[in-house]
């Protein structure tokens, strides 16, 4: 199979630059939650429903400095072409659940929520390459939706080395056979507040790498604004009338 | 949200009345409100979506995969996960147990033969989002709009292969896919079974109770129905499963009787509000 063809189109017809269809939803569950999102990125699809910040049930919760995120991650059987039934306690289901929370402990102010709990439930309905990139978008959306504060939007966007060349926004198949780096990119900036690299990128080409996913989150967190601007607009309207 | 004395009291004594006084000025029979969204998921043969007007949401997808019948115990599997709730805790294995058993025992698994050695085994997942009331109903509607949904390919290989072995192959063509209900006979209609909730409540019997009107049940009734008819199993539990029922007691059996009387007259209505549904569903592959 050739993931990248010598005119420089990828298997699925995007250029190397190029990002997959994007949408993005907030307070699709207004009645259930404090704050929801719905991503689409590609054929990955997110829900984040958001509880709090509320009162922990368990005292041992409660931190009386800043808040407590709790982070629950769960794919579904269905999200991959094969059904495969997925354990919550898995390695990866862990280890991707602890990358959240620690990304976001920094870029929620939880110092002004001391004693208070902030649940964040993630549900992947569907997987096709960049799940830890939807996951990160999908709760800065829902946590903007449920009036959290932060110090800015986290945008997150994968990027991999075929030979030579960067490729930006990775599909399944793509992440299959590259080594395949997400980053989350701290608004506007280029300050990156979430890294992961599971595989080797010979460092002398990281560079360019990490370039071309800083522009594509720079485009994310653009979408995701024009959606918060969007929802705003239509509850402000509301409210003057 | 949990009551205190004098609002279940107040709300005990409305729903004692006859007719009974409900808190959202429901008739006994009637549902609650609900929205609903099918086949939004590209990579299922079937998907659905509902959800009701407190929040409560619910979403299944249903996978086909060929197997080989005599190495297969069952031709459906189900499984659920509830936001919130540990997959071995009682509550989520009653709930996969009722759907399971239910859909075992009346659904046309004949039609999921391909060959005398294969068939297709159909995996129900259920994600359930949130909820209030208990999920068993909302879980049921949901796996009836998700299974008339289901596309499964069409077969291009022989039937039989009984002497000459041979894989099953499928038509590329995703337009040529069948929905489960073209493979029925003439006559024959596929309507898969559901549950619904009732609640016992002095001498009344209220359809699909909330969260609230669980709190004072002083029994709850689980019928399901299938072929227009009500079947077995029919059994009996505790709604409130998040607070403790002080007003629980045991079920005078007229009330199953009339419990079955109210589920043959009503649900043939839910059956034909959910087609009605699916066949005005026809924005293509959006979730919300």
């Amino acid at each position: 199979m050739e993931l990248y063809s010598p005119e420089g189109l990828r298997i699925d017809g995007r250029r190397w630059n190029e990002i997959r269809n994007f949408e993005c939803r907030i307070n699709t569950h207004p009645n259930s939650s404090d704050g929801s999102s719905y991503i689409e990125q590609g054929n990955t699809k997110v829900i984040c429903v958001v509880q709090g910040p509320m009162e922990p049930a368990l005292r041992s919760q409660a931190n009386s400095n800043e808040a407590t995120l709790e982070v629950n991650l769960s794919v579904a059987n269905f999200s991959t072409t094969e059904r495969k039934k997925r354990s919550k306690s898995e390695k990866r289901m862990v280890q991707l659940k602890t990358t959240l929370e620690r990304t976001f402990q920094q870029s929620v102010m939880c110092n002004l929520y001391p004693r208070t709990l902030i649940r964040i439930d993630l549900h992947v309905l569907s997987q096709d390459g960049g799940m830890l990139a939807a996951c990160t978008n999908a709760m800065t959306l829902a946590l903007i939706d449920a009036g959290v504060s932060m110090y800015d939007y986290v945008a997150a966007m994968t990027a991999g080395l075929h030979d030579q060349t960067p490729l930006l926004d990775m599909n399944g198949l793509e992440e299959n056979d590259m080594s395949t780096l997400t980053i989350g990119v701290i608004g506007k900036s280029e300050k990156l507040s979430l890294l992961m690299l599971e595989d080797k990128i010979p460092l002398d080409r990281l560079e360019s790498v990490l370039a071309i996913a800083i522009a594509g989150s720079h485009k994310i967190r653009d979408l995701m604004d024009s959606e918060v601007r969007r929802h705003g607009n239509i509850r402000s309207s509301k409210l003057a009338s | 949200m949990i009551l205190s004395p004098a609002e279940r009291s107040y709300l005990y004594d409305s729903l004692a009345q006859s007719p009974p006084i409900r808190p959202d000025s429901r008739s006994d029979h009637q549902f609650r409100p609900l929205e609903a969204k099918t086949a939004f998921l590209p990579g299922s043969n079937g998907s659905a979506r509902i959800r009701l007007m407190d929040g409560s949401e619910c979403i299944i997808s249903v996978k086909a995969k060929v197997v080989l019948a005599s190495q297969e115990s069952s031709l459906i599997e189900c499984d659920i996960d509830i936001a919130g709730f540990r997959d071995d805790s009682n509550f989520v294995s009653n709930l996969k147990f009722y759907l399971t058993n239910l859909l075992l025992h009346n659904f046309p698994v004949r039609y999921l033969k391909l060959t005398s050695r294969y068939a297709f085994k159909l995996f129900l997942d259920c994600i359930v989002v949130s909820h209030s009331s208990y999920p068993l109903s909302l879980i049921s509607l949901t796996s009836y709009l998700a299974l008339k949904t289901t596309r499964l390919p069409l077969l291009v290989s022989d039937v039989n292969d009984e002497e000459i072995a041979e894989q099953p192959t499928f038509s590329d063509d995703w337009d040529n896919a069948k929905y489960i209900d073209d493979y029925l006979k003439e006559g024959e209609t596929f309507e898969p079974p559901i549950f619904i909730t009732l609640g016992v409540i002095g001498p009344n019997l209220i359809i699909d109770p909330s969260t609230e009107e669980e709190q004072v049940l002083e029994n709850g009734l689980i019928i399901s129905f299938y072929n227009n008819n009500v079947i077995t199993p029919i059994s009996n539990i505790n709604l409130a499963t998040n607070s403790n029922n002080s007003n629980f007691k045991g079920l005078n059996r007229t009330l199953i009787t009339k419990g079955i009387a109210l589920g043959n007259k009503y649900c043939p209505a839910i059956i034909s509000a959910l087609n009605t549904l699916i066949e005005q569903d026809d924005e293509e592959g959006t979730i919300f």
